[in-house]
């Protein structure tokens, strides 16, 4: 079995290679790449779209179809996180810390829950120190990473950036916040239900942008046919649009980052974890 | 003044290449750790000096806000590189990982 899989191997690579060989040159102006819609992507971009940023122009407006269903891929990634992983059943073993004492109770086969308070506090199985240091600079940090994930979508139609960067940069954050802490700091502060609303709005912000083009008499996804909805300059409409599908993305991406790892890290339990 | 960032930028580059001696011919773990955090990021500071002095050539608003955005980066740096390498040697230590001593353990 093992020498079959090796065999399929070798064969699937020896046809790749095979195939690279017809390939057209790195960089070759002849190639069927370059010839018909790079150039005409390149020259009418900043004219059509007002915006200039090639790459985002290119992403988000004229295949703005290909990234709506790269969006919608992230949502079904995190759906199969949850629905693979989620576990409802409550873990029997259970550790608290007295808190005046630091005494460490380990509460087996119970289904009595202490109340976490003045008194006592929960305390991870793999426990990791409450950190002073560690806390109060990642408590400093968080703002301003999140204000940068803000900068990176909202930027993205003029330096490099956009939905899918901010997105999860501003994740990262709140998973540094579920390292700093713990887990229960973070499942506490936002609820699971809410990364959840938030990461299928974020998809509906895509597609209801793309669909309200459609009654105002253009084809999916076409922005400029959103000129009379919005006030202000009729040229940058194509410009704002890419603006709100990249928010969109955004907001997907950070809910569907925080569910993933919120999923992997507790084995579904939400409980306890790194 | 062009001495001076030159100056900077050498100091920044010690700092860099001690760090980066550091981390291969330190013993062990621990040891490896001190370099990359402490002279990197003194380096940086020194680097982000001498470049945010050099900005300053022609003086202007926008070039003194310019710099003082460099600056705001060595702020970052210099609260996230040492925390960091506080949580790595933490996590060693809870790891269960023995430093580095001169003698030999026996067993």
């Amino acid at each position: 079995m093992k020498f079959l899989g090796v065999v399929i191997v070798c064969l699937t690579g020896a046809l790749l290679l095979y195939g690279t060989g017809e390939f057209p040159d790195w960089g070759d102006p002849n190639s069927p790449a370059s010839l018909h819609l790079s150039n005409d992507y390149i020259e009418k971009a900043f004219e059509e779209t007002q915006v200039p940023n090639l790459v985002t122009a290119v992403l988000a407006d004229y295949r703005g179809f290909d990234t709506m269903f790269e969006t919608s891929v992230i949502f079904c990634a995190g759906l199969a996180c949850f629905l693979l992983l989620r576990d409802f059943s409550q873990k029997k073993e259970r550790f608290y810390r007295h808190i005046p004492t630091g005494v460490i109770l380990h509460v087996k086969n119970s289904k009595k829950i202490l109340k976490v308070g003045k008194e006592f506090e929960h305390m991870d199985k793999d426990w990791v120190p409450s950190d002073l240091i560690i806390k109060t600079v990642c408590r400093i940090i968080i703002p301003f990473i999140q204000l940068y994930a803000l900068y990176v979508v909202a930027h993205g139609d003029f330096s490099p950036g956009g939905g899918f960067q901010g997105g999860v940069i501003f994740g990262s954050s709140l998973i540094l916040l579920a390292i700093s802490y713990d887990l229960k700091t973070l499942v506490n502060r936002i609820k699971e239900k809410v990364f959840g609303i938030y990461a299928a709005i974020g998809v509906l912000i895509y597609v209801g942008i793309g669909a309200i083009c459609m009654p105002m008499g253009g084809n999916f996804l076409d922005y400029s046919k959103l000129a009379p909805l919005v006030p202000g300059d009729p040229h940058h409409i194509r410009a704002l649009g890419m603006l709100g599908i990249e928010i969109g993305v955004g907001i997907a991406v950070t809910a569907v980052m925080a569910i993933i790892y919120i999923n992997i890290v507790s084995e579904g339990r939400h409980d306890e974890g790194l | 003044m062009d001495i001076l960032v030159i100056f900077c930028l050498t100091i920044g580059l010690l700092f860099f290449l001690g760090g980066a001696v550091g981390i291969i011919r330190m013993p062990d773990f621990y040891s490896r750790l001190h370099p990359a955090g402490k002279l990197d990021t003194l380096g940086i500071f020194a680097m982000v000096m001498g470049l945010a002095i050099y900005n300053l050539h022609h003086f202007s608003f926008e070039a003194l806000l310019l710099s003082a955005k460099m600056f705001l980066i060595v702020f970052f740096v210099f609260l996230s590189s040492p925390t960091a390498t506080h949580s790595i040697v933490d996590a060693g230590m809870r790891a269960g990982l023995r430093h580095w001593t001169k003698k030999k353990r026996k067993g």
